[in-house]
């Protein structure tokens, strides 16, 4: 474990460099380059894409459930005090203990639909990372997270009892109650419409700067997101061949300040 | 980096799920209650019955009884080993069924009755079973037909008058006893006195001649006689051929030869005087008896002459080593004759030495002695222990004993004789028993015992049919449960292997979540085991409801053919953990597919929704 985690003096929380991932799906063969990608600490960087460009391949494997086909450099920040974690040496290692322990404990997840568990109450939802963290969460907090997000007549429902908006915002004080660094969103406001969505990412964007958590966002919606990410990522999908295809994931010009 | 256990929370996360869909949930647990409830029924059903059918031979002490089916001789030795056998409950000697008729008068009562005398000691079933105590010395228990006929109640006194006939004269005894209880008519229909062996062992020897001291009874005392090889005759001159084979007619000799001085110093051990004329008389495949050797002397009445019984070959340590002391009994006159010293207990008799002299000797002059006490150990039957008492010196080189008993040494090695140090005397011990009274410990142990002491050569009687039909039914019922219980086993198993394996399945997407979430792949493999437990406790406890609702039932139903405590439908208690650990268990190895499934599901398939 010591030889994954190094001590760098102004660590970005996500480092990615010479990135490729190779899927194949019978015939056809789809490629993912990303010659560069960082989150600073605190940052919310936006991922924008047509469906099908690979953005989700790149958010799963910041989200480390997937492996890259290769890397130069992958690391993400591992606590304040500025320790990195050599994910590329965890893959090599097929550690798969400590890489579900750094998801535990750094990543808070936002699903398209929210990801809530059925069986739980939404008060269990919101408490279940950090519980699995071996924390308690205090009354305090959830009842505070609830209450900026809008939810706090909600807690002890179940979820099916929820307007989807209403799970979406349940899911971001999920995803953030247990303190992680990171918050990784995936099209968080496709099932609803663009007001909510609007109102759904403010929140988001406040929660996260009060709380300094970098974010992650994957979207479509280069409009919803334009003014408020610091940072943007685009693809460039070039057809090698019939059955051949690469996409390249590069920073988007002129979209962020 | 993290000291985090989120196994901890599986538990608590598969509950949730389970109660969320507690419709699937009930219908699952019902499934598994349909099937342990009417398994613990039949369990129980068959336990109960065979429970009852046991327990009512059980009850009964009869049938444990294991009966000699013929007279014969037990030895002590036999009733010790057959103590050590597996499954005996109860034991005890019993005597010859002749001589176990007393009869009994009931205090202030006039009529006597004939009653059989039964041996009894502390633990017998066929009195603590059948409402009696065990009685001490002094009281008995009677047979409620004993008591019907003579009338008496528990409490009451009975004089037992036992008679005997000796030397073709009546004699009787008799004895007061207590009767301190009466036993229910189930003990037998037979009119009997139980009493403790002790006491009947004395009415026994009473019968048979002996006294019994300490009771005051009079009789012989069981002494054992002096045996002998043959007689040497030892004569100042020849006898006239007719008068010499006369002498031996009617004495129960068989013949008599002529010997030499040189025989006779081999025989007796000592020299004896040349000029005297030397006559063995033998008694060829017999003993010879103090009754022989009386006839003789009878015979020799008025003439010179010294009878001189002798016993040859008698195996001893006299004081450590192997020496064969001389036997000698002889008088003044006698010891003239031949050259020697008298013995102080006199010359040979009809009688055995009196006051301990049977076991003095006289110690060689040339190795003397300063011990007044010499133990000897000889070979009999046994091994005899007893001391010799040194009562003077001798000029033969070996110690001189008294004739008489180098006798008894020589009936020891052919009836067991014991040497009782509080009377100084021998006694002839007990021979054995003419039979036994023996209860098996459980009915289960009746056949094996039965079995055994058939091929030990022994005749029995026992209730073994009716126990083994029990046991039959047993087995056949056992397999039954078996069969049927493999049937509901094969599946509620395939019913738990498909719902918990639909529910990972159903549930993807949730686990994904969990995985997501930071839970290992190893911690979700234990969803649905905690699931399939959660199921199995639940099925349990509606099996357990189920059952005994339908257990009270039945055994409701059929109470008139149940006495009172008796079930037709029960289970003992320690069958219940063993059943809910072996459905746990199941239930374990059920869910193990559906574990193994869960621990496929890859995160990255529920960060979209497909």
């Amino acid at each position: 474990m010591a030889s994954v985690v190094s001590e760098t003096a102004f660590a970005p929380m996500v480092c990615l460099e010479g990135l490729v991932k190779t899927r194949s799906q019978s015939e056809s063969v789809f490629e993912l380059e990303v010659p560069g990608f960082t989150v600073q600490p605190g940052q919310m960087v936006a991922v924008i894409g047509e469906s099908g460009c690979g953005k989700s391949t790149l958010l799963d494997i910041i989200a480390l459930v997937m492996t890259p086909s290769a890397v130069a450099r992958f690391e993400i920040a591992n606590g304040a005090a500025g320790m990195v974690s050599d994910v590329a040496a965890l893959w090599a290692n097929d550690d798969e203990d400590a890489l579900t322990a750094l998801r535990r404990d750094a990543f808070g997840y936002v699903l398209q639909t929210g990801g809530l568990l059925p069986f739980l109450s939404v008060r269990q939802n919101i408490c279940l990372p950090a519980r699995i963290k071996g924390r308690r969460l205090s009354q305090a907090r959830v009842e505070g997270l609830a209450k900026s997000l809008g939810l706090a007549g909600c807690l002890d429902r179940m979820p099916v009892s929820l307007s989807i908006g209403q799970r979406q915002r349940a899911a971001i004080a999920r995803a953030l109650a247990h303190q992680p660094r990171l918050l990784l969103a995936d099209e968080p406001t496709a099932a609803v419409d663009k007001a909510r969505a609007r109102s759904i990412m403010d929140d988001m964007q406040r929660l996260a700067r009060e709380e300094s958590v970098a974010v992650v966002v994957v979207t479509h919606d280069v409009e919803l997101i334009v003014d408020r990410a610091d940072a943007a990522y685009t693809f460039e999908t070039v057809q090698l061949s019939e059955q051949h295809s690469r996409s390249i994931c590069r920073p988007a010009e002129g979209l962020c300040p | 980096m993290s000291c985090a256990n989120p196994l901890k929370h599986i538990p608590a996360l598969a509950a949730s799920h389970l109660k969320h869909e507690w419709i699937l949930t009930f219908c699952l647990v019902i499934a598994l209650a349909a099937v342990i409830a009417p398994l613990l029924v039949l369990l129980g059903l068959k336990y109960g019955t065979i429970q009852t059918l046991r327990e009512r031979l059980v009850e009964d002490p009869i049938f444990r009884e294991i009966r000699p089916s013929q007279t014969r001789e037990f030895s002590p030795q036999w009733f010790d080993e057959l103590q050590s056998w597996p499954g005996i409950g109860f034991v005890t000697p019993t005597i010859l069924p002749l001589s176990s008729v007393i009869s009994v008068v009931a205090s202030g009562g006039r009529n006597s009755e004939l009653f059989d005398l039964i041996p009894t000691a502390a633990g017998d079933p066929l009195l603590l079973e059948n409402g009696g105590v065990v009685p001490t010395d002094g009281e008995v228990v009677l047979s409620a037909e004993a008591a019907r006929r003579s009338a008496v109640a528990p409490g009451d006194e009975i004089t037992v008058k036992v008679t005997r006939s000796r030397g073709g004269r009546p004699e009787h005894v008799e004895e007061r006893l207590r009767v301190v209880s009466i036993l229910s008519p189930r003990a037998g229909s037979l009119a009997r006195v139980y009493a403790p062996l002790a006491f009947v062992l004395d009415v026994e020897g009473y019968k048979e001649g002996y006294a019994a001291p300490s009771r005051g009874w009079p009789g012989d005392t069981p002494q054992p006689y002096p045996s002998f090889d043959g007689a040497l005759l030892l004569m100042p001159k020849p006898m006239l051929p007719i008068a010499r084979s006369g002498l031996i007619i009617n004495t129960g000799f068989g013949r008599i030869v002529d010997g030499s001085a040189k025989d006779a110093a081999e025989l007796l051990g000592f020299p004896v005087p040349e000029e005297l004329t030397v006559y063995n008389l033998l008694a060829p495949g017999a003993p010879v008896t103090i009754t022989n050797l009386r006839a003789i002397e009878q015979k020799l009445r008025g003439q010179t002459g010294v009878l001189l019984p002798y016993v040859r070959g008698l195996d001893m340590a006299v004081d450590g080593s192997r020496t064969a002391p001389i036997g000698l009994s002889i008088d003044e006159r006698q010891a003239e004759l031949l050259g020697i010293h008298s013995t102080p207990w006199g010359r040979f008799g009809g009688t055995l030495p009196e006051n301990g002299q049977l076991v003095h000797v006289l110690w060689p002059a040339a190795t003397p002695t300063t011990a007044t006490e010499i133990a000897v150990r000889a070979v009999g039957v046994a091994e005899l222990d007893f001391p010799l008492r040194v009562a003077g010196s001798t000029s033969l080189s070996r110690p001189v004993v008294p004739v008489e008993l180098l006798g008894v040494l020589r009936t020891a090695t052919q009836r067991p004789i014991v040497f009782n140090p509080a009377t100084d005397h021998f006694e002839m011990a007990r021979g054995g028993y003419r039979g036994f009274r023996l209860y098996a410990r459980s009915i289960d142990d009746v056949p094996a015992l039965y079995h055994r002491l058939k091929s030990e050569g022994i005749e029995v009687i026992a209730e073994v049919e009716a126990i083994e039909r029990i046991q039959v039914l047993d087995r056949g019922l056992s397999r039954l449960f078996w069969l049927i219980a493999l049937l509901g086993l094969f599946g509620s198993t395939a019913v738990l292997v498909s719902s918990l394996y639909a529910a990972v399945e159903r549930r993807r997407r949730d686990l994904g979540v969990l995985r997501l979430l930071g839970f290992a792949r190893r911690h979700v493999f234990f969803f649905p085991i905690a699931q399939g437990i959660m199921i199995a406790a639940l099925g349990l406890m509606l099996g357990f409801g189920g059952y005994a609702a339908l257990a009270q039932v039945i055994n409701h139903a059929f109470a008139s053919e149940l006495a009172p405590g008796e079930a037709f439908c029960t289970l003992p208690a320690q069958y219940l953990p063993i059943f809910c650990l072996a459905t746990l268990v199941l239930a374990t190895l059920a869910s193990l597919v559906a574990a193994w499934r869960a621990t496929g599901i890859d995160p990255a398939e529920v960060i979209r929704e497909q």
